[in-house]
């Protein structure tokens, strides 16, 4: 039973990490390598506010994280990336880059040691079918399932969401009905940088704002995305439920240092069998044109 | 206007004429510090030594052919705890400080055993006398000496290694075992060369001690989830969780570790909660891990006089208590090469190496002195006898000595729910 939990919870917090960068690329075509600093600086924000205003109300401190984590990711996108649009190697180096500046830059500007952490929004433990598992993690499963539908809905029902994706599914008709390429690709930018501020928020928590974390998010959202598929929504749940159970697998039955290996392994497999990830379209369409 | 052009004249003349009257006016001692700066192991190691070198210019400098010349401090980032680093970099600092800095000695790291077993031959190339003091737990290093003492004979290292602090943890547990019938462990270890080592040597001393280790899990570094583990060591009667991490995560071990109330004490080399800081970031969820900081004086304690009055200078220079492993050494370093500099009368390697064979003093962490063959701090249980270990466990938000028993300052407690 622990299995089936704990494998769920990993998978939901697998989901959480890879959502942020799968909205962007879904609709602007933008791998944002900057994700994983985006996520720290979330992090980091909403710890400042916490600690250097004594009593600042908790909920502030994660909505001026988020805020600040999504303007900076507009930014991004008006002061660097609108110059190299559709220059993927470009794009991806200079993503990269400014991630890079970002951490490194609040490595020396003090986030160094192993003391910043965020608190839990509730403490304790339940036990569920035998299975001890604690609120924080419980939270995580709600408030991600809760997103995804969120999102579902907003992409939908909502005009600017699907001006979101009529630029995703073509661009080129989108921009003669009106659709602003650049403007969504803003907008894009600023809730994929929100949602790797608010996957932050609800899993530093459960350990550290470290530097090294901004790093291993970037590479567990990529692993995600590339097994589902890039830009896939229906890819990134499937992909981060594969993960996640094959990690606790192999933890329970072979050994916990094989962790990442799997992890790895998964997007080699996924690589050789299907290339475009499990459901992604874009080599089956290279290959028809 | 001619009185107040004097008054600015007179200032600047006072001003320009203050560092020179405080501190010696001769040539300094330059101690090269090559540290991973960003990590705890370098940056409490360059406070303690930057501490050290303040108490001893205020109090006059290096009594060396009948004067006295005051210490300088050259501290270098040598980035070798950083992932991916390679171990060039932190050579390629050792030999900056030695050739473009022209450091007298070096002290502190290289701070990964890799980097600092590589720079044993950069230090002999130079002839520079090198005291250790963060980071390196390999006994590899002062074997070296031992094996090829010609050649090493300038390393010195006054801090622990595995191989000592494995007799330590196989000592408290037994005494654990006495008082409160423990013998199933569960060896919980991060990925990587020293934790792996420290598990396995682990899990071979408590068998050969009659204990039953039950499983060693290796997680990957950056793991927040430790669950599947914890709950199998809870099921299986685990009544002592060994820990050896040094990444940030393991805070989230100890947190998950409470909220389950596993019936199991959790003992270890855990880097995450030697500082201060550890009780709030776990929220007091790492209250009763036992943590084992290489060095006394790394925490509160009462060891020898000089303890309490090193911990109270550094609380007032830095503004909290020393963090960790590495502090309390890298202080000492610098007293004991005062001390060798001014035995020799020199600042040449040969008489300095020579020296440091033979001092012998009373320090922060007890009796320092070096093991001739291998250049090794001589340890002990008993402070008049060497050098003593720093194992703490959290309580009540205080890391209170609790290992060895001359030095214990309380007994080590059991969570409520253990009872």
């Amino acid at each position: 039973m622990e299995i089936l939990i704990y494998g769920i919870v990993n998978s939901v917090i697998l989901s959480l990490m890879a959502l942020g960068f799968t909205l962007v690329y879904s609709i602007s075509r933008l791998p944002n390598f900057a994700h994983g600093a985006l996520y720290i600086t979330s992090g980091y924000i909403t710890w400042l506010f916490l600690n250097k205003f004594e009593g600042f109300p908790y909920p502030f401190a994660i909505i001026i994280g988020i805020l600040i984590t999504s303007i900076i990711g507009a930014l991004i996108y008006r002061l660097v990336l609108i110059r190299i649009r559709g220059m993927e190697i470009s794009e991806i180096i200079a993503s990269y880059a400014i991630g890079l500046a970002m951490l490194e830059g609040l490595r020396w500007g003090g986030l160094r040691g192993m003391t910043f952490t965020l608190p839990t929004f509730m403490t304790g433990t339940v036990n569920i079918f035998g299975v001890d598992i604690d609120y924080q993690r419980i939270i995580i499963v709600g408030v991600g399932v809760s997103i995804f539908l969120l999102l579902y809905l907003f992409t939908h029902f909502n005009r600017i969401g699907l001006a979101l994706r009529g630029i995703a599914q073509d661009e080129r008709a989108a921009m003669m009905l009106g659709i602003d390429s650049d403007m969504t690709a803003v907008v894009s930018l600023a809730i994929g940088s929100g949602l790797a501020g608010f996957a932050a928020i609800l899993l530093l928590p459960l350990g550290n704002i470290i530097v090294e974390v901004g790093y291993n998010v970037l590479i567990f959202a990529i692993a995600v995305c590339v097994i589902g598929g890039l830009g896939s929504w229906v890819g990134t749940i499937v992909a981060s439920f594969i993960i996640g159970f094959a990690q606790i697998l192999t933890e329970a039955f072979l050994s916990t240092h094989y962790q990442m290996v799997v992890a790895l392994l998964a997007i080699i497999i996924t690589l050789l069998i299907k290339p475009s990830g499990l459901f992604g379209k874009q080599k089956e369409l290279e290959e028809r044109v | 206007m001619r009185r107040l052009i004097c008054y600015i004249i007179f200032s600047f003349v006072i001003l320009f004429l203050i560092p020179f009257t405080s501190y010696s006016a001769e040539k300094p001692i330059v101690i090269g510090a090559p540290l991973s700066t960003a990590f705890l192991y370098g940056w409490d190691a360059e406070r303690g030594i930057k501490l050290a070198v303040e108490e001893i210019n205020k109090a006059g400098g290096v009594a060396i052919g009948g004067k006295k010349r005051p210490l300088a401090v050259e501290v270098i980032d040598t980035r070798d705890l950083e992932p991916g680093v390679p171990v060039s970099e932190a050579l390629l600092a050792v030999e900056k400080l030695i050739l473009d800095k022209k450091v007298d000695f070096i002290i502190g790291g290289p701070v990964r055993s890799e980097a600092a077993l590589a720079a044993m031959d950069l230090l002999s190339k130079h002839k520079k006398v090198s005291i250790l003091t963060t980071g390196v737990l390999t006994p590899a290093y002062h074997k070296k000496v031992a094996d090829n003492y010609e050649k090493y004979k300038y390393c010195f290292r006054n801090t622990s290694h595995v191989g000592v602090m494995m007799g330590e943890f196989v000592t408290m547990l037994e005494d654990l075992r006495k008082a409160h019938g423990f013998n199933k462990a569960y060896i919980m270890v991060q990925d990587v060369a020293h934790a792996r080592a420290g598990g396995e040597a682990m899990k071979k001393a408590l068998t050969e001690k009659g204990w039953t280790v039950i499983d060693m899990k290796i997680y990957p570094t950056g793991t927040v989830d430790y669950s599947v583990g914890l709950i199998d060591s809870g099921k299986k009667g685990a009544q002592v969780l060994f820990l050896w991490m040094d990444m940030p995560e393991s805070a989230a071990l100890l947190k998950q570790w409470s909220d389950m109330k596993l019936k199991s004490l959790p003992v270890g080399f855990v880097n995450a909660a030697e500082q201060p800081g550890f009780w709030k970031a776990t929220g007091g969820k790492g209250e009763y891990l036992i943590v084992n900081l290489v060095n006394g004086g790394n925490a509160p304690a009462k060891i020898t006089p000089w303890t309490m009055k090193f911990v109270d200078a550094y609380k007032k220079k830095w503004g909290l208590e020393p963090e960790g492993y590495g502090t309390s050494s890298s202080y000492m370093a610098v007293y004991q090469l005062k001390a060798a500099i001014e035995k020799a009368n020199s600042t040449d390697s040969e008489a300095v190496v020579k020296a440091l064979e033979d001092i012998d003093i009373m320090g922060v962490y007890g009796r320092m002195r070096f093991d001739k063959k291998t250049h090794q701090i001589i340890p002990s249980y008993d402070p008049k006898e060497g050098a003593v270990t720093g194992i703490i466990q959290w309580q009540a938000g205080k890391r209170v000595q609790v290992f060895p028993p001359k030095v214990a300052e309380g007994k080590v407690l059991l969570p409520p729910w253990m009872k």
